[in-house]
């Protein structure tokens, strides 16, 4: 009897330790003195982003540095990048949940946050690249007095339906997967009896319980919502590879640009993810949640989706030759050898040979070193980005055409203002959420077990 | 030994809960110490053949839908049916918006084009397959629900955090207050408690404010949409808003307006004295004016082919331009001397075909194309409508109009003239 | 979802016994058979062998396909320390090492290639040879600047160079696997997973790079001036549609023998079933993202490839691979018990074998006669859209499937040699894990 207890009262305690441990960042009186300091930097950047936005809606996009060649640069890019880094959260969140990969649990939650924010700062940049955003309702289809409905033939507006049905999923996924740990939230006030959080929270958590009956169904619309946002992801970025892809540009229109696509979204995304974890887990204590074996998987993953990546270069490249397109061949030497080389190599040289250091287990198991070349990985995919467009419509069929692409204050200033607004929103889930699902690191504890018979 | 045994909790026996300050019994709640114990403890009770119960844990516990024998929601298949709808409305929204409402040709491609539609109607697809699982989830758990009965009991609040939970309700038919709590006692739970509800009915139901709030912000909510409605079916003489007023006005002259620039005052520019606009010398006097050695021509310049083309084209423009008052026989009574005739007048057009009084068919090409560029008498010139190869045309078919109305049966090749003797011929 | 492990079941029955040789004997069998009938209709066909050797890469490919998928499993589990596919890892290794038996069934295209046939690829042919002297006389307007500048990478000698090097790397790497595996039967050494985990890394790696290879070179080819990125990764995935099919065949066949009753249950069947839907669904994703990119491009050298496979008699088999191994698929893959109830799976894993096999027929079999048909002088203009519908003719002949038949023959052959010793990793430190293995 004696021993059944000791076994009972150490599983109740590591469980209500997984909860103190979590909650003590929202109930903490006071916020970090360098979560203050961060907040404030993201919210400068963000100013700083919302001065740009300003400057471009009542000027028009000639304030950036696109021209009638290089039409779409940064905004696109900026695009492309932040849907990438979005498509971690998912991933993490749905397939690895699929795939039982338990290490997910620890992460999931700031992920799936992560994903809703960089689908945010993604958003504005099509909004704003169309140069009249207060026309943005007409691509939602509705009878209107223009007698006119939305093209669907094009690309473009597959992006308008693939992107808001992604940010819509990703935010009921991420709240439902919530609602459990507000209710641990809201149970927490009212014990302590400060009914105004517990009445906010409790209504956040629609009265949830944690009755066996509704884990059920709970549990049953997780794996589905899993398994649709699954091919989700994959469409999404699939989408806006065709965005380029359905064009006829050399660099442009080839086949392997969707499942290559979706790889590099996960590979960017991975690395912001630790990006932001790294710092935080060592800020807020949570390294026995998130634990080293954790951040060493997600290298594991950086270092074959970065192969992945680099096996589309190698086969693009290889086709390039293979197809005897001449504008085909000559754009890919373009790309490597012609007035953008610079970008190309610092995106070969960020995508492919810095995940290389990933095969060493002492690399993988240095935060330090993984946060330097997580940011090494964001910048190449940023880069790689920026190669596809701007140098395939820089040098496009004919020579007539033509041109150098160079960004203004204004490319670098919105790009700076979507950062500091992912990180604000970020800061500010990371203070008032729970920032790990409570309850999933909790059902896959060895205590989950305790007391079964065998 | 665990936290929650620290609580004041009210005996076993089953007989001191009879608290006048409490209200009706509402259920019993038990409390086990692992999710094992949870599981024994579930099998136990719904071996003896209790509904009405159900289990609380911080996290689901393996295995335990088994022990309490827990139907398989029916879920998955309201969501296959949400996704097919979604499958089906997206191809129809795109069919209807591009193929068949408004058919548009872009590159190219066929106005319903299969391929191209795939994506969207793959994300409407998941959009409605995410929504059945979301709201569907909900709905069959019922909630929001944010009161139930056991919230007033302490320990539940730890069912969220470290407590495994068994409630019974007291509707169950086989509760009963002692031996419902034996059993739970014997299927080794470290505490039972009674939950009742509160003595206070006002507090079994949503609090006036609440409903108060709920009522005034959808109502609020809808005001949008009523100023929207009220906009499309009424109308207004004041131009519209211009929010972003884009390149509506833009600071620049149109024509016939005023200008301080010229000493006439005028924004827009004659031609100048002595100068003619490319392309506008008109140099061929027959083909543009109809005058062969200073007198109208009975030729056609040989820029007009003299072809069955032609012929068809100036029919075309005959009956566009012509027919309103020569009529399409060419007789002079077309739609407007024949509405002038019906409203008392006496007023005809010129009779193009009328061979007693033949002024328009003794009149030479040149003068018949002269007439349809500068008009004659009250006829209107049709320069500006009709360019000069179709005036020619039409002073073709004018040519073929006053042979085919002045024709004989002598002019129809043999063959054909039995079908004359149609007993009725076509009125127009 | 849990950590919950289980012992292997005392009566269970994992030595493979005498099944290894039966399937061996019942695959020689059905490979001897079918393929002398498919040598006299191949010889009788009045083609000089083409129609033969055309089926063969055909069946060639699917046999291939079949081993690539499954070792891809194997590779994958060590890589991601998978946990439920340990009770099937063993099969899936003997199947993978049918590698050997494969290459050396591929030497019936390869040799005559090297040995100077041309009517295979028409990168062969001596029109393309002429190409590459300057300012040829006789070089065919189909060789245009597309194809001639690739024909020292597509020339007979090299494609047979890089065939025996895929060989030998499948090989060594499905031994291997294979061969350490087994070790640790004997051995129960921990240190073993560890070992194949770390070399599944770069064994994927090589894996990744040379099936792409092996698409391009032995199935792209075949129609000389097209081409696609995606290609190798479709292909890939119909490939791993139609080995998960297999696997779950293969042990099922073994537990109708009473071996394995105990340790395989619907869970491994669900957890296969949901890769081979899975795989259905990528492999659609594949095939549609390189289809729509290239009507939507609309670019003559690349729809050219479509032209012959969406019109005439070939639509009908394009729409029965969409509807065949793709929809009916996968609206019923997707409920859990298609997928564990033994028939349905049964009936669904031999469904899509046959529709992996017409998915790689429509690949390569309208190149039989387009390609001829260029060569012989008809333009590229004369299609389907001008009349001359004979070149859209399907032209099935009884070849195509006696020579699959005896492919699989082969290929059985290669499976039974392996099934030998344990079926079951017994000393893997996961089996316990996926014993207990239970979907949510």
């Amino acid at each position: 009897m004696d021993s059944h207890h000791a076994e009972s009262g150490k599983a109740r305690e590591a469980f209500r330790a997984v909860t103190r441990d979590v909650a003590w960042i929202a109930e903490a009186p006071k916020p970090h003195k360098l979560w203050v300091a961060v907040l404030g930097i993201a919210l400068v950047m963000f100013a700083i982003g919302v001065y740009s936005i300003y400057v471009l809606v009542t000027t028009g996009i000639g304030v950036w540095g696109n021209s009638n060649t290089v039409c779409w640069a940064w905004d696109i890019t900026n695009f492309v990048w932040w849907i990438g880094i979005g498509h971690a959260g998912t991933l993490i969140s749905a397939v690895l949940y699929l795939t039982r990969q338990q290490w997910r649990t620890s992460i999931n939650r700031s992920a799936e946050a992560m994903t809703i924010f960089a689908v945010m700062c993604a958003g504005l940049f099509p909004l704003l690249h169309t140069g009249r955003p207060w026309f943005a309702w007409w691509m939602i289809p509705h009878p209107n007095d223009m007698q006119m409905w939305p093209q669907f033939r094009s690309p473009l507006m597959w992006d308008v339906f693939a992107v808001s049905t992604y940010a819509t999923t990703s935010i009921l996924f991420w709240y439902m997967g919530m609602v459990p740990d507000l209710a641990t939230f809201r149970d927490r006030y009212a014990a302590r009896g400060e009914r105004l959080r517990a009445i906010i929270y409790g209504t956040l958590s629609l009265g949830w319980r944690g009755s066996a009956r509704q884990w059920h169904r709970y549990e049953r619309a997780y794996l589905i919502l899993a398994g649709l946002a699954t091919p989700l992801v994959f469409s999404v970025h699939s989408v806006v590879s065709f965005d380029f892809a359905t064009s006829q540009l050399p660099g442009w229109h080839t086949t392997i640009f969707p499942p290559y696509f979706v790889a590099g979204a996960i590979f960017s995304g991975f690395a912001m993810v630790f990006t932001l974890l790294i710092p935080a887990r060592h800020l807020f204590n949570l390294k026995h949640i998130i634990k080293d074996e954790h951040v060493e998987a997600a290298c594991k993953i950086m270092l074959a989706t970065g192969m992945m990546v680099g096996l589309a270069y190698g086969t693009e490249f290889f086709i390039a030759w293979y197809s005897g397109n001449l504008f085909e061949k000559f754009t890919f030497i373009n790309r490597a050898f012609g007035p953008f080389w610079w970008s190309y190599f610092l995106m070969v040289g960020c995508n492919v040979l810095i995940p290389q250091f990933f095969w060493f287990k002492k690399i993988r198991r240095t935060p330090v070193v993984i946060f330097v070349l997580c940011i090494f990985i964001n910048i190449g995919m940023w880069f790689e980005r920026f190669v596809i467009i701007a140098t395939s419509l820089a040098r496009s069929f004919l020579p007539a055409q033509w041109s150098y692409y160079e960004p203004t204050r204004y490319d670098v200033g919105l790009f700076i203002g979507t950062i500091g607004l992912f990180f604000t929103l970020f800061l500010l889930f990371f203070r008032y959420a729970p920032i790990i699902a409570i309850s999933e690191v909790k059902g896959v504890m060895p205590e989950a077990h305790a007391g079964k018979k065998h | 030994m665990t936290e929650s045994h620290d609580h004041d909790h009210e005996s076993f026996d089953g007989g001191g809960d009879a608290d006048v300050e409490e209200g009706r019994l509402f259920g019993v709640l038990a409390e086990y110490d692992t999710p094992g114990e949870l599981v024994e403890a579930a099998r136990r009770v719904r071996d003896a053949g209790y509904t009405d119960f159900d289990c609380y844990s911080p996290f689901p516990v393996h295995g335990i839908d088994d022990a309490m024998g827990i139907k398989r929601t029916i879920l998955p298949a309201l969501v296959f049916g949400g996704g097919v709808t979604g499958t089906v409305g997206g191809l129809l929204l795109q069919w209807w918006c591009n193929a068949y409402n408004w058919p548009w040709n872009i590159s190219g491609k066929p106005t319903w084009s299969i391929p191209a539609n795939v994506p969207i109607a793959f994300e409407a697809t998941i959009l409605l397959a995410v929504f059945t699982t979301f709201f569907g989830m909900w709905i069959l758990n019922r909630l929001p629900q944010v009161w139930h009965p056991f919230f007033r009991n302490e320990r539940f609040n730890h069912a969220t955090d470290d407590a495994f939970l068994l409630g019974i309700e007291a509707r169950d038919r086989r509760f009963d207050p002692v031996a419902t709590k034996k059993l739970l006692v014997d299927a080794g739970a470290i505490s039972v408690d009674n939950v009742h509800l509160d003595p206070d009915p006002t507090a079994h139901h949503m609090p006036k404010w609440i409903t108060a709030f709920i009522v005034a912000s959808t109502a609020f909510a809808l005001i949008p949409f009523a100023i929207a409605a009220k906009a499309r079916t009424s109308h207004s003489a004041e131009p519209h808003i211009h929010i972003f007023p884009d390149m509506d006005f833009q600071p620049k002259y149109k024509s016939d307006q005023a200008m301080d620039l010229f000493e006439d005052g005028r924004e827009n520019r004659g031609e100048l004295s002595g100068t003619i606009a490319r392309g506008s010398l008109n140099a061929d006097d027959l083909f543009y004016r109809g005058l062969e050695n200073g007198q109208w021509t009975v030729n056609f310049p040989k820029q007009v082919e003299l072809n069955e083309q032609t012929i068809r084209r100036g029919k075309n423009r005959f009956e566009i331009y012509c027919t309103p008052c020569h009529g399409f026989d060419g007789r002079g009574m077309g739609a407007v001397p024949t509405r002038v005739a019906a409203g008392g007048g006496a007023w005809q057009a010129r009779n193009l075909v009328d061979a007693s009084n033949p002024v328009a068919i003794d009149m030479p090409n040149g003068q018949l194309f002269n007439t349809i560029s500068n008009g004659y008498n009250t006829m209107m010139g049709y320069a500006a409508q009709i360019p000069f190869a179709d005036r020619w045309a039409i002073v073709l078919y004018v040519r073929a109009l006053q042979r085919s109305q002045n024709a004989s049966l002598e002019d129809i090749p043999t063959d054909h003239r039995s079908d004359m003797q149609m007993p009725e011929a076509p009125s127009k | 979802m849990s950590a919950l492990t289980k012992s292997l079941h005392p009566d269970e029955k994992y030595k493979a016994g005498k099944i290894g040789q039966s399937l061996t004997k019942i695959g020689a069998g059905i490979a001897v058979v079918f393929l002398a009938i498919s040598v006299v209709l191949g010889a009788t066909h009045g083609d000089h062998w083409k129609r033969f050797l055309y089926s063969y890469v055909i069946g060639w490919s699917y046999i291939f396909s079949i081993c690539v998928g499954v070792f891809w499993l194997v590779l994958l589990h060590h890589l991601v320390r998978g946990r439920w596919a340990t009770v099937v890892r063993r099969v899936a290794e003997a199947m993978s090492m049918a590698f050997p038996i494969v290459f050396v069934a591929g030497l019936v295209f390869v040799i005559p290639l090297v040995a100077g046939y041309t009517d295979l690829y028409y990168w062969a042919h001596p029109d393309a040879a002429k190409c590459l002297v300057p300012a040829a006389t006789g070089c065919h307007e189909y060789l245009n600047p597309t194809l001639v500048h690739k024909l020292g990478w597509l020339s007979p000698g090299f494609f047979a160079v890089r065939y025996v090097v895929y060989g030998v790397l499948y090989t060594a790497m499905a031994a291997y696997f294979h061969k350490k595996s087994r070790e640790q039967d004997d051995s129960g050494d921990p240190n073993i997973s560890e070992k194949l985990r770390v070399a599944s890394g770069p064994a994927m790696i090589v894996y990744a790079l040379i099936t792409c290879l092996v698409a391009f070179d032995v199935l792209m080819s075949m129609a000389p001036k097209w081409y696609s990125t995606i290609y190798g990764v479709s292909f890939w995935g119909s490939a791993c549609v139609g080995a998960f099919a297999a696997l779950g065949l293969v042990v099922l066949g073994i537990q109708r023998t009473g071996r394995l009753t105990h340790s395989v249950n619907p869970e491994h069947y669900h957890d296969i079933g949901k890769w081979m839907f899975a795989f259905t669904f990528f492999w659609a994703y594949t095939a549609f993202s390189q289809f729509m990119l290239q009507w939507y491009g609309n670019m003559p050298e690349e729809t050219v490839w479509y032209k012959y496979r969406l019109f005439g008699d070939w639509q009908w088999v394009s729409i029965a691979i969409l509807v065949g191994f793709w929809a009916f698929p996968f609206v019923f893959l997707m409920s859990r018990w298609t997928k564990r109830i033994v028939p349905s799976l049964v009936f669904f894993a031999v469904w899509q074998l046959v529709f992996h096999w017409l998915d790689l027929y429509w690949n390569v079999m309208p190149s039989y006669d387009w390609l001829r048909a260029e060569h012989d002088g008809a333009t590229l203009v004369s299609g389907p859209l001008t009349g001359a519908t004979a070149l859209h003719h399907v032209g099935f002949s009884p070849l195509d499937v006696t020579v699959w038949i005896g492919l699989i023959g082969v290929l059985l052959v290669g499976f039974g040699r392996n099934l030998r010793g344990n079926l079951i990793p017994v000393k893997d430190p996961t089996l316990g894990m996926s014993l207990a293995h239970e979907n949510l």
